[in-house]
């Protein structure tokens, strides 16, 4: 049994009866405990997935009805809810919250008979971008188990990437989806904000985060934008895609697009090697066709900042509901004043929640709004003018996903600031609500690197065009896991 | 800049309780002091843009039944209540 198959290819196979989603599934589920004790992507893993997928082959034997996916094994990040398991946010706050209700992708997915073979990790409450911050242990890079597989998404992108399921869900509120997808080379898509439902995600900076999916090929992305984009009544911020099939016409190429290079995100402080493939990639673009012409936006010097004073801001909001008293962990009310019984109980936040939750308070409080949040919202506003005018001119912008390699265990976690800054080529396409995909691209000492394209509003379709022929123009190794 | 005893104080506010409090306070000035960049950023006549979403587009403020009693799922359930610290 091959699993290192496309979803495509996966759907076709079990559509033309040459494999079976059952033994697909009870594969995977083979594979995550022989290779998950190394690289702890799962929190959890669906013991009833197998049934499940049993019930799907009874359908497709007995010609009834089935879903797009024909039972393919697809993974959840923690902080998407599936009615009554376990979504824990890699968090001890909720250890034990088990999910009234489904979100709605996940009611879309079931609709099309996925199969989810469990629940994967992330930096707690979606909150860092190495998986480090999982108060469950972090995720490792299949590439390199000593280094860090990137976050907040770690575990989805290492589950694609290690072939433990065919794709993931994950969300990407300042890169979550796009950094772990490119140091663990695999396809990472941030939709246009409000193209997917967020209705059943646990919300840490509503304004700006988003669903996205990761898998194994462009194509794959297309195929899951088709089924879990749209609007949706319990989320009014979706917007209306008119039932685009982002699959078709994929194949159109790029010849005759003007790509511009945002030369702020090329900048002192990106790697060699990751400047080079860079370059490699605008030359190919350019080789199908496509115009490249550098442009500046200024702002996103100060994209960083604002993104994190923004999303502090509301998490700070969100998280006040972590109370302990209508859901939470063990911790007994009696003998407890209100205010001390919930600072007490806080304390099963991890430390990163919990300097975020400081500065949530901080940012937005009387005396300092004006100098931090107003300023940073101002800035927002700013870079997505500059960006619209910038979309007048070109049909796509390109960048380095994350302007470094895959870095050690360890290595930055006690620098928030050297964090912050593996950041600042991602939270532009999340402050402006613009799409943005990592394509992989190359492998260099052993460690992955993808690259960022990104397109105006509501123009995902073509900016997934062009990520499949980007893609078509590589060859990558197999991860060696 | 922002002074220890301002972080101390939202802390309070924002009922956070920590035990390495030298070092929550050491990063969070870390970070805050990061936010300084904003300053150059020469958007101070800048309009601040929103998204406006008309009432029309919101979905109907009806009750929709769940099937499920939620309070069971809650922490401290108590019967039909949830049972919560004392206020002083």
């Amino acid at each position: 049994m091959n699993l290192k198959i496309s979803a495509l290819e996966f759907v076709q196979e079990v559509k033309n009866g040459n494999i079976s989603a059952e033994d697909f599934v009870a594969k995977t589920l083979e594979r995550i405990q022989s290779v998950d004790d190394k690289l702890h992507a799962f929190l959890h893993v669906n013991e009833k997935a197998v049934d499940q997928a049993h019930e799907i082959d009874k359908k497709v034997k007995s010609g009834d009805r089935v879903g797009a996916c024909f039972g393919m094994p697809i993974s959840i990040k923690d902080n998407i809810c599936i009615k009554d398991s376990k979504t824990t946010c890699a968090s001890k706050m909720l250890e034990n919250f088990v999910a009234p209700y489904d979100a709605t992708v996940i009611t879309k997915l079931k609709e099309q008979d996925a199969v989810f073979v469990g629940k994967v990790n992330l930096d707690e409450f979606a909150m860092g971008l190495t998986t480090e911050f999982s108060a469950f242990g972090p995720s490792k890079n299949p590439w390199n188990t000593e280094y860090v597989p990137g976050g907040s998404s770690g575990g989805s992108a290492v589950s694609v990437s290690a072939f433990e399921c065919i794709a993931s869900l994950g969300s990407d509120t300042g890169g979550s989806v796009r950094n772990p997808a490119s140091f663990c080379s695999t396809v990472g898509y941030k939709p246009t904000y409000g193209l997917i439902s967020r209705y059943g995600l646990i919300s840490y900076a509503n304004s700006i985060e988003q669903i996205g999916p990761l898998t194994r090929t462009v194509k794959d992305t297309a195929f899951m934008l088709n089924i879990i984009s749209g609007l949706d009544s319990n989320d009014n911020t979706t917007v209306d895609n008119k039932n685009e099939d982002y699959l078709s016409e994929i194949d159109s190429g790029v010849e005759g697009k003007k790509i511009g290079i945002i030369t702020e995100m090329i900048e002192e402080g990106t790697d060699p090697a990751v400047l080079s493939a860079t370059k490699d990639a605008i030359s190919k673009l350019e080789n199908l066709g496509a115009t490249c012409e550098e442009i500046s936006l200024d702002m996103v010097k100060y994209s960083v900042a604002a993104y994190y004073t923004i999303t502090a801001t509301e998490a700070g909001s969100n998280l006040a509901r972590y109370d302990n008293i209508r859901y939470g962990y063990d911790f007994p009310v009696e003998g407890y004043e209100f205010n001390s019984y919930i600072a007490k109980a806080r304390r099963n936040f991890g430390p990163e929640v919990t300097r975020r939750m400081i500065i949530g308070g901080f940012v937005p409080s009387t005396g300092h709004a004006g100098k931090y949040f107003l300023k940073a919202l101002k800035v927002k506003s700013k870079l997505t003018r500059d960006i619209n005018e910038a979309f007048k001119k070109f049909d796509l912008l390109i960048a380095p996903t994350v302007p470094i390699l895959p870095f050690k265990m360890g290595e930055k976690i006690d620098d928030p600031i050297a964090l912050f800054l593996v950041d600042i080529n991602t939270v532009t396409a999340n402050l402006t609500g613009k799409p943005a995909i990592s394509v992989p691209f190359t492998i260099s000492n052993g460690l992955p690197i993808g690259i960022q394209l990104l397109a105006d509003s509501m123009q995902d379709k073509s900016l997934l065009q062009a990520a499949h022929a980007l893609e078509q123009t590589v060859s990558l190794p197999e991860v060696p896991i | 800049m922002v002074t220890e005893e301002e972080i101390e104080r939202v802390s309070k506010l924002m009922k956070i309780d920590v035990d390495d409090h030298k070092e929550y306070v050491d990063k969070v000035h870390t970070m805050i002091d990061y936010f300084d960049i904003l300053d150059s950023a020469g958007v101070e006549s800048e309009e601040i843009s929103m998204q406006e979403i008309p009432i029309s587009n919101l979905r109907e403020d009806k009750y929709i039944p769940f099937d499920e009693k939620l309070i069971k799922k809650l922490n401290n359930y108590k019967g039909t209540y949830v049972r919560a610290p004392k206020m002083s």
